[in-house]
């Protein structure tokens, strides 16, 4: 018998039964589930799963847990693209990768709208999630991965985004005073040539505040022959200036390994859109394994993020 | 003998071009075009021009008759070394469009970095000074052109982000932030503006209310891009609804000075001026010197109305 390679410097530790929500558990007829956001609220776990249909588009569906590991899906999905008003335009190939941010009790999501005019990113709200109400497309065509920050840092809304620039993807910071209109974008970080990160960057869950600065996990693709290869890493931004980095870890710390992350429609894919942490102490990071089904790996959150502050020397 | 029959509507000045690169008063590389306006009853362009090393800037050249231009020696706006602007403007600052609004002039300009492409929004009063208001777009977004007026209170400009090469309309209450954005009008498959458009000009008010705005269209060849111009009329109340779009291009290169130089069979303009009933187009050729070209709104009309395709 073979031998399986596990490499124990990964600091996120995979749960024993991944994948924990695949195809077969959505009682509807769809092609894949992946990337979902993931809400705790009091003690239910709410989590919105990025349902890819057998047309080819995604829809959003809701499950629910109450240990955050074993989730019921609802029989229909939530939230689908809209075919008419406003947003209809925008949404015709779909809504892609949910992420879910509170601030003062509201629940936002912002969402990838996907058109012939290309990926926008567009933000809703809800407060029971399963009625969602469509603020604003919030960003030009080219964007994706927006992700808002749980409060307003000096007066203003913040967001993660990730823009193209001359063919390279990298993670952004933009600003608004209404949520509506945005502004003020600039340049927080980019693929690092001759690294796992090297080929495109962006932003994965909602920025958790910690005494060291914004922790962000965001995902770090790398181009071979064949394909990329999408792997989770960390990042600390500074908390009055999130624009600005304030530790960024040199190794990631998830990658795809197993089977369930190697084989699938878009095979060497971890990306996480979500991740609850418990007053245990554990963070639980939700993540989507080969565009096809979803997973869910654990760390103790100060390790991880003191990981982070150390950069590779942590990450063993 | 009967007179040739033009193919362009847009009348090509006798003395084209009017600004050529030994006419500069310093080496440079390349002219790529320019933001028109009548300021103080002197014709002033706003000029891109890259010099030896490779980074753009503007620079004014001044004219009592649109015609013969004096080019100052020294640029109005070069690549700032203030944040946040010196990351963003790292290579060029360029392709500058001037809006006069409420008695002051806004310039749009492309901001170039190795990050990409983004617009940026500053104000000057007299051309003798200009501050920066902000880099108002995501990155790999070009063209930037404001509207003169507010649109339902609101501030609004044309842009082109480099996602579908579309031409888009956003909006925004003080200039800063901005949203709302919309798509105005797509390549059209098959036409001479097949693979890309972009705005040009800043939109122009006509006196019916009606914007007029000049873009460029492009048609990708196995030997590189083909750039022409067209024309689009926008609703008056409502600038997010095109009324009429030329079927065909309102002009395109033909002359050597636009088919040779540093990029060959480009013509792009960024600057148009209204006279009563006359339309200068001061327009960029092959990166290599500027050029007039002059028609009537009329003849623009004219040129929609038998337009067949959609928008």
């Amino acid at each position: 018998m073979v031998k399986r390679f596990v490499d124990r410097e990964e600091v996120l530790s995979r749960f024993k039964d991944n994948p924990i929500i695949t195809l077969h558990d959505i009682p509807f007829r769809c092609n894949t589930v992946f990337n979902g956001a993931v809400i705790k609220k009091g003690d239910e776990y709410f989590h919105l799963l990025r349902v890819e249909a057998q047309q080819g588009y995604s829809v959003f569906a809701l499950a629910r847990s109450k240990d955050g590991l074993h989730f019921t899906v609802e029989d229909k999905p939530v939230m689908t693209p809209v075919r008419s008003g406003p947003f209809a335009k925008y949404e015709t190939r779909g809504i892609e990768d949910p992420r879910i941010t509170t601030i003062d009790g509201v629940y936002y999501v912002m969402y990838t709208a996907y058109s012939k005019y290309g990926t926008r990113i567009a933000l809703a709200e809800t407060d029971d999630f399963h009625q969602y109400k469509r603020i604003a497309l919030v960003s030009e065509p080219g964007n994706k991965d927006g992700i808002l920050f749980p409060e307003k840092i000096n007066g203003e809304y913040v967001r993660l985004d990730r823009p193209i620039g001359k063919e390279v993807g990298s993670m952004w910071v933009s600003y608004s005073k209404n949520l509506v209109d945005w502004g003020k974008s600039e340049l927080l970080m980019t693929p690092r040539p001759g690294m796992w990160d090297s080929f495109r960057i962006g932003a994965s869950i909602p920025p958790i505040k910690t005494e060291y600065g914004w922790f962000e996990i965001y995902h770090g693709v790398k181009m071979t022959v064949a394909g990329p290869i999408y792997r989770i890493g960390t990042v600390l931004l500074d908390l009055e200036q999130p624009h600005k980095v304030v530790a960024r870890c040199n190794k990631p710390v998830l990658s795809p390994q197993e089977d369930y992350e190697r084989i699938g429609d878009v095979g060497n894919v971890v990306f996480a859109c979500g991740a609850v942490v418990e007053d245990t102490g554990e963070i639980k990071v939700y993540y989507g394994a080969a565009d096809t089904c979803i997973c869910v790996a654990t760390a103790n959150f100060d390790n991880l993020v003191k990981a982070t502050l150390n950069r590779d020397r942590g990450n063993s | 003998m009967p007179q040739k029959k033009q193919p362009d509507i847009i009348h090509r000045w006798k003395d084209n071009p009017i600004i050529t690169i030994p006419d500069l008063p310093f080496p440079a590389s390349d002219i790529c075009n320019a933001g028109a306006v009548k300021f103080r009853g002197i014709y002033l362009l706003l000029i891109t021009i890259e010099n030896l090393s490779g980074q753009k800037s503007l620079y004014i050249a001044k004219s009592k008759d649109g015609l013969c231009f004096e080019v100052d020696k020294k640029p109005f706006m070069e690549p700032s070394e203030d944040e946040p602007y010196n990351k963003y403007e790292k290579i060029s600052v360029m392709d500058a469009r001037i809006t006069p609004f409420e008695g002051a002039y806004f310039v749009t300009y492309v901001a170039e970095s190795s990050y990409g492409h983004r617009i940026g929004l500053a104000r000057t009063d007299d051309f003798k000074s200009i501050t920066r208001i902000g880099l108002i777009s995501a990155v790999d977004t070009k063209g930037g052109t404001l509207f003169s007026e507010k649109i339902n209170n609101r501030y609004a400009r044309l842009e082109r982000p480099w996602s579908g090469e579309r031409i888009w309309i956003s909006y925004s209450d003080d200039l800063v932030y901005w949203g709302g954005s919309k798509v105005l009008i797509s390549p059209r498959p098959g036409h001479w503006d097949a693979d890309r458009v972009g705005d040009a000009a800043p939109p122009v008010r006509l006196k019916d209310g009606r914007w007029l705005v000049i873009y460029y269209g492009i048609k990708d060849t196995s030997s590189g891009p083909l750039f022409r111009i067209g024309a689009l009329f926008l609703d008056p109340d409502d600038p997010a609804k095109v009324i009429a779009r030329t079927d065909v291009p309102i002009l395109s290169p033909r002359e050597d000075y636009e088919r040779i130089g540093d990029i060959p069979n480009l013509i792009f303009s960024c600057g148009a001026l209204l006279e009563q009933d006359k339309f200068l187009l001061y327009y960029g050729a092959a990166k290599s010197c500027i050029c007039l070209g002059t028609t009537t709104i009329d003849k623009i009309e004219k040129e929609c109305a038998g337009s067949k395709w959609g928008f």
